[in-house]
């Protein structure tokens, strides 16, 4: 019995040891994608981190944000790079978790000597690894870190993403105006993520501000696949409306599960099911949600243009939003760059120089990205001129959709 | 509770539970047989899944090194289904050929067979990702012809409703249950794995080939986690190359909690941990995992050897 007692306590150790070594919390995988390049004044391409989730349950969102900068590192040293000298972006692994993104963060700044970070993917993970960056003086633009407080964290800390509170409410208001007879409201969340417990938030308070009724409040986890227990207690108190904060994977499913089980009222989604990634997981049940957007791929904008076609050339179809923010994180970066004009070739030894007026240029400067014109606050919070928001038509098949703006 | 809402929740526990017990049964053979904990399973799970979605689509995502690369043929859902688990036995014969056969030859301790197996899970983890990325992948609405999607016992004003996939996965863990039992109890294939997993030497005496056993062991139980991934991926899509991870823990939990070895044991936790999820109140719905852990180290303090597990004596 003795032995059996220790077999079964090494089980449950080599579990947890199972779950560090496997799971998105593993940091081991983190050192991939690096290349060693160091500022120098004599044309030597400007190394500029990009920390995001290529790894793990997240990297779906963070593949899109790889790709979106790789457009934007080929597109600028097209056009010749900064006042002629290119820029060499520096990517590292978040994985998906804390502690990948402060490794990520910390190779970045003292191995890789980057003049600025694009970083990392979650809010979450912002808030574990923006503090590494702020007391290293190097600036962080966040790509889709859109929780309450992120660029509170610090002086050299500033975000590209709109905050949920700004983006969400739209697309509460959106489906009123389409069905002014919505009365009863269940709303989804996973718990265990910062950015959707920020958001849930946004939307509870939306609700009640639109005078409607919060009938039930359903949390779930980012990991979970089966959600039928929380989707048959939602549907028992017959909702009009479902609103659901969570990430693709799982809000996808979710969807699914909501639909087969016989829901046929309006879903709203979050930011984190903004994403044509959607669509493979509840294909033609898809159809009907509505999203509020921080990016259209139809806005009007020279960058726009360039950057949609780059990468429907490359992948057939139109581009997420978490590309098209990390490629507005890059070119925040390189045309306040540019503005430093001699100072942005600054020698090794004067990095932590250019750190700092860097930081300062970036939230000096006015941008004209892919998502339209934008600008910062002197804390860092991103000025956004438009918001969009879009309803998923999927074909019939359900293999192919696409997000329709509603105006 | 009203009596609509628990039955709700009891068809939602079972139809829970069969996943996890289809899935732990693959784990609880390899331990029944060679008294090893395979942490592989939960990779070839996820696998099995993958490897029946190319075959009934014919292709292999969007975004990994295979993107560009076709299959010449899109096979029917049954018959992927069949090759893909078969396909997942085959790479479960090769983790017993790389991870655990070097170490039994050298007499190795069982722990680091356990280190081993989770290596090779982590290196086929990080290889599904390398090559199919880490794209969602859902099986076509169709996959079980034109079923409806949700089946409803209950009334128009208090509806009961499962979703159809669900109860095809019931069906089939109680069939391959009856298969497996009648397998290991009534074959010759059955008496002589037994007999390995007693006494290997002794086994070889009496002209098995313990080796070969333990190659067809292995088999199985990868055929049998290939077809639980694939099961579950059509019910809830394939979620990326770390799907099988928290099944694979949750797998575990079944097996020590129906008892370590025992078939009917898998089943009967597999389904005790899915009834209790299903019943955790809906507003602490998102601590299911910490219910059915709980239960499980109960389970632990009052009857260490599981619902269904015998008491090993060792004799001195």
């Amino acid at each position: 019995m003795k032995k059996f007692a220790a077999y079964t306590s090494s089980l449950l150790v080599t579990g947890s040891l199972f779950l560090g070594a496997c799971s998105p919390n593993s940091t081991n995988t983190a050192a991939n994608n690096t290349t060693n390049v160091t500022t120098s004044g004599s044309g030597a391409p400007i190394p500029i981190g990009i920390a995001v989730a290529q790894t793990g349950p997240v990297s779906l969102l963070g593949q899109e944000q790889v790709t979106g900068a790789k457009i934007a590192e080929k597109y600028f040293n097209d056009q010749g790079g900064i006042n002629g000298t290119p820029i060499k972006l520096v990517f590292q692994d978040t994985t998906g978790d804390e502690a990948g993104a402060i490794n990520a963060f910390q190779t970045l700044i003292t191995r890789d000597k980057v003049v600025g970070i694009v970083g990392p993917t979650l809010s979450q993970q912002a808030f574990g690894a923006d503090p590494v960056a702020e007391r290293a003086k190097v600036p962080v633009l966040g790509p889709s870190n859109t929780a309450k407080g992120v660029p509170q964290i610090g002086d050299y800390i500033a975000r590209v993403s709109a905050p949920i509170s700004v983006v969400a409410p739209n697309a509460v208001k959106a489906v009123l105006k389409l069905n002014p007879q919505i009365k009863k409201v269940a709303v989804f969340y996973a718990q265990n993520d910062a950015f959707s417990k920020s958001e849930t938030e946004t939307f509870q308070q939306t609700v009640k501000d639109q005078n409607l009724d919060l009938v039930t409040v359903q949390k779930f986890q980012t990991t979970d696949t089966d959600f039928q227990t929380q989707v048959t207690n939602a549907l028992n108190l017959k909702p009009d409306l479902v609103i659901i904060s969570g990430l693709a994977a799982d809000g996808g499913n979710l969807v699914r599960q909501l639909r087969e089980l016989g829901y046929k009222g309006v879903i709203v989604g979050g930011n984190g099911l903004n994403t044509s990634n959607l669509f493979s997981v509840c294909k033609a049940l898809c159809d009907g949600i509505v999203i509020a957007q921080a990016y259209s791929p139809e806005h009007s904008g020279e960058v726009n243009a360039a950057f949609r076609k780059a990468y429907q050339d490359q992948y057939k179809k139109e581009p997420p939003q978490f590309s098209a923010q990390a490629f507005a994180g890059v070119q925040v970066f390189v045309e306040a760059l540019e503005k430093m004009g001699d100072q942005a070739k600054a020698n090794p030894g004067a990095i932590a120089e250019l750190r700092t007026a860097l930081n300062q240029q970036v939230l000096t400067g006015k941008y004209e990205t892919p998502l339209g014109e934008i600008a910062f606050t002197p804390d860092g919070e991103v000025v956004q001129k438009e918001f969009y928001v879009a309803q998923i038509k999927m074909d019939e098949d359900g293999n192919n959709g696409k997000f329709v703006f509603l105006k | 509770m009203n009596f609509t809402l628990f039955f709700q929740q009891f068809l939602n526990g079972l139809s829970i539970g069969s996943v996890y017990a289809i899935f732990a049964l693959g784990y609880t053979l390899i331990f029944s047989i060679l008294g090893i904990i395979n942490f592989a399973h939960g990779a070839i799970f996820t696998l099995g899944a993958y490897f029946t979605y190319s075959l009934m689509g014919g292709a292999f995502g969007f975004n990994g090194l295979l993107a560009n690369a076709s299959l010449p043929v899109q096979l029917p859902f049954a018959l992927a289904l069949l090759l893909g688990s078969g396909l997942a036995g085959l790479v479960g014969v090769a983790v017993e050929r790389i991870a655990f056969q070097p170490l039994r030859q050298r007499q190795a301790d069982p722990l680091l067979t356990v280190v081993s197996s989770l290596g090779v899970a982590v290196v086929i983890v990080n290889l599904i990702q390398y090559l199919v990325g880490a794209e969602i992948y859902t099986f076509p609405n169709n996959t079980y012809g034109d079923l409806p999607a949700a089946l409803n016992f209950g009334t128009a004003a208090q509806p009961i409703m499962i979703r159809t996939v669900q109860v095809i996965i019931f069906a089939v863990s109680v069939v391959i249950l009856g298969i497996l039992t009648f397998l290991i109890n009534r074959t010759k294939f059955g008496k002589a794995m037994k007999a390995v997993a007693e006494d290997p030497t002794t086994a070889s005496l009496l002209g098995i080939n313990p080796d070969r056993f333990i190659i067809l062991t292995f088999f199985v139980s990868s055929f049998l986690g290939g077809l639980a991934g694939t099961l579950v991926g059509s019910s809830v899509g394939i979620a990326g190359p770390y799907f099988g991870i928290g099944f694979g823990l949750k797998g575990l939990a079944v097996i020590v909690l129906g008892g370590l070895g025992s078939i009917p044991g898998a089943v009967l936790g597999g389904l005790v941990i899915g009834l209790v999820e299903a019943f955790v109140p809906s507003d602490y719905s998102a601590y299911k995992d910490a219910a059915a852990f709980g239960i499980l180290f109960l389970m632990l303090l009052v009857r260490p050897q599981g619902l269904l597990g015998r008491t090993f004596v060792q004799k001195v």
